[in-house]
């Protein structure tokens, strides 16, 4: 690359920095200056907020703290005033299905008390159901990859309701336990606790069998053999299982909460679209994303800590 | 440097034999020698002779068919503390550190000393690489936190199933000094399979030579040479022709 092209890409890229925050204003003024094509909440309040986040992505760049992610505030900048042009000025798209801008600014002003709620009422599901089954799937995937009897009795019963899509079983836990909620917990446990099984399984029986020798040279007894060989040399492939698992419980919440638990965010989004608030939907959907994908970020940083040993890993 | 009390070994009509898909496969046959304590003896013999089995039935990992192994008065019946084990991989576990790996013993027999380690790595030249994962080390510096982590145990006898097999010949050099210089200074008994005439007339003070498979001893020397030994001794070069011959290469070095 010759010296022009690299101050060129240079001035470039300190273009598009100070561009992502007066695209954020362009945004602000398109909300504010051009009249709503119909009557919505909360105009001036969205304006002032495109705005606060223009100056504070042009505060971040005189003080050098916005790189990487400049070009996609730019991007969501354009992109949200593009919206704001097409479904509240034009009124382009049909409604009610598509909101505006203003909308999902409205439910969460309105609504956050409700959609906190179910927040939190989804998290605290997900979260015990989803450890239950980690830890059960770890147990149950060690003791097949250790014990033979273990192994011929439990096998089968792996082979026959691990395949079944665990929302198969919905309806006969809504009947058979006594609650809702209970039988949510439960399939989400066997959901996420099927793949954690069958990887821990796999990777206890991968183990190298010298690393067993060695520790037995020592004088190491099974339950070090156990704990401290079998379950650390498997923990790459148990953080794959946890992944799948995490994945499975998530669909598992949603169904369950859409079909019977009568609280969390999919039975909000299932509320809120028979009352055809599709704002509404939209603020849960986005709730919900950002939950998901909070969890497997966490998953994901628990993991590089964990097997901060291995040469490489992929990054999330 | 403590001396350690060193373990005598005697194996007694020893037989063994795998069973492989199905085929009675002898590896052992009627194989019978003692050891003094502080002995260094070198099992020599040919690729698959069953050398390793021997040392995996000394170890306790494997029970003989037939015959007895003592170690000291007492019959092995499994693996112990006071022989250790130092084998072709480094085998050290990648989940730990350097640290980690070589206080693994001490770890086992519920005495972890950070302080013990330390000072065995610095004897090892692993001073600086402590907290370093094992996957950050060169073979032969892995081979080295492998010494480390068995003469961190205090053993009253190494057992060496071709501890240098797989190093590049000079980093085996150096470790063959290394392994010499502990044994001289710690006073244990050593028992090395290996494949590597020279190293075994470098090393022991004893060399017995198996045939292929199912192995008998035949052959059992002293080797009568000077602490500090090389290889153009004229008495080592003639040992080593009787012992090739002994292998059945007596006609291709």
């Amino acid at each position: 690359m010759t010296t022009v092209e690299k101050k060129r890409r240079c001035c470039a890229k300190a273009a598009v920095r100070w561009l992502a925050g007066s695209a954020w204003f362009v945004a602000a003024l398109v909300t504010w200056l051009w009249p709503d094509g119909d009557d919505f909440p909360d105009t001036l309040l969205l304006a002032g907020l495109l705005a606060a986040v223009g100056v504070v992505l042009l505060v971040m760049v005189a003080a050098k703290r916005l790189k990487d992610r400049a070009a996609w505030m730019l991007a969501l900048g354009l992109g949200l005033a593009l919206w704001e042009l097409v479904q509240a000025k034009c009124l382009l798209l049909p409604r009610p299905f598509f909101g505006t801008p203003q909308d999902l600014l409205d439910v969460f002003l309105t609504d956050w008390r409700r959609l906190g709620d179910s927040l939190y009422h989804s998290l605290m599901l997900l979260v015990c159901g989803y450890s239950i089954g980690a830890v059960l799937g770890v147990v149950v995937g060690v003791a097949l990859g250790w014990s033979l009897r273990f192994r011929y009795w439990v096998r089968p019963l792996m082979r026959l309701i691990g395949p079944l899509p665990p929302v198969a079983l919905l309806p006969l836990a809504f009947v058979i336990m006594p609650s809702t909620r209970l039988a949510g917990l439960s399939l989400m446990a066997l959901a996420a606790g099927f793949p954690v099984a069958v990887l821990t399984w796999s990777g206890v029986a991968a183990v190298d069998p010298s690393y067993y020798a060695l520790a037995r040279t020592m004088g190491a007894k099974p339950r070090f053999l156990v704990w401290r060989v079998a379950l650390p040399a498997a923990t790459p492939q148990i953080f794959v299982g946890l992944f799948m698992g995490l994945g499975a419980a998530f669909s598992m919440l949603v169904v369950a909460e859409m079909l019977g638990v009568k609280s969390g965010l999919g039975f909000y989004m299932q509320w809120s679209q028979g009352w055809a608030a599709y704002p509404n939907m939209y603020a849960a959907l986005l709730v919900m994303s950002l939950m998901c994908s909070g969890l497997m970020s966490l998953l994901f940083k628990v993991r590089d800590r964990v097997l901060r040993w291995q040469k490489d890993g992929l990054k999330w | 440097m403590v001396k350690q009390s060193a373990l005598s070994l005697s194996v007694e009509h020893v037989s063994h034999s795998y069973e492989l898909q199905g085929v009675h496969n002898p590896v052992l046959a009627d194989v019978s020698f003692d050891v003094e304590p502080g002995e260094f003896v070198a099992l020599l013999g040919p690729s698959g002779s069953g050398k390793s089995t021997i040392l995996r039935l000394i170890a306790g990992l494997e029970a003989p068919q037939n015959g007895i192994i003592r170690a000291g008065e007492q019959v092995i019946t499994g693996p112990g503390p006071d022989r250790i084990v130092m084998f072709q991989d480094p085998t050290l576990y990648p989940w730990l550190t350097v640290e980690g790996n070589v206080g693994l013993g001490l770890e086992i027999q519920k005495q972890s000393d950070p302080v013990k380690v330390k000072h065995m790595l610095g004897l090892v030249g692993l001073q600086d690489y402590g907290s370093a994962w094992p996957h950050q080390l060169s073979g032969g510096m892995a081979q080295r936190a492998a010494l480390a982590r068995a003469l961190v145990n205090d053993p009253q006898m190494l057992i060496l199933d071709e501890p240098l097999g797989k190093l590049d010949s000079l980093t085996r050099l150096t470790m063959q000094t290394e392994i010499a210089r502990f044994w001289r200074e710690r006073g244990f008994t050593a028992l090395m399979v290996t494949h590597d005439v020279e190293e075994a007339l470098l090393l022991a003070t004893r060399i017995i030579v198996f045939s292929p498979r199912p192995a008998r001893i035949v052959m059992d020397v002293p080797v009568e040479l000077p602490a500090s030994r090389h290889r153009d001794d004229p008495v080592l070069m003639n040992m080593r022709r009787d012992i090739l011959r002994q292998l059945g290469h007596g006609e291709d070095w």
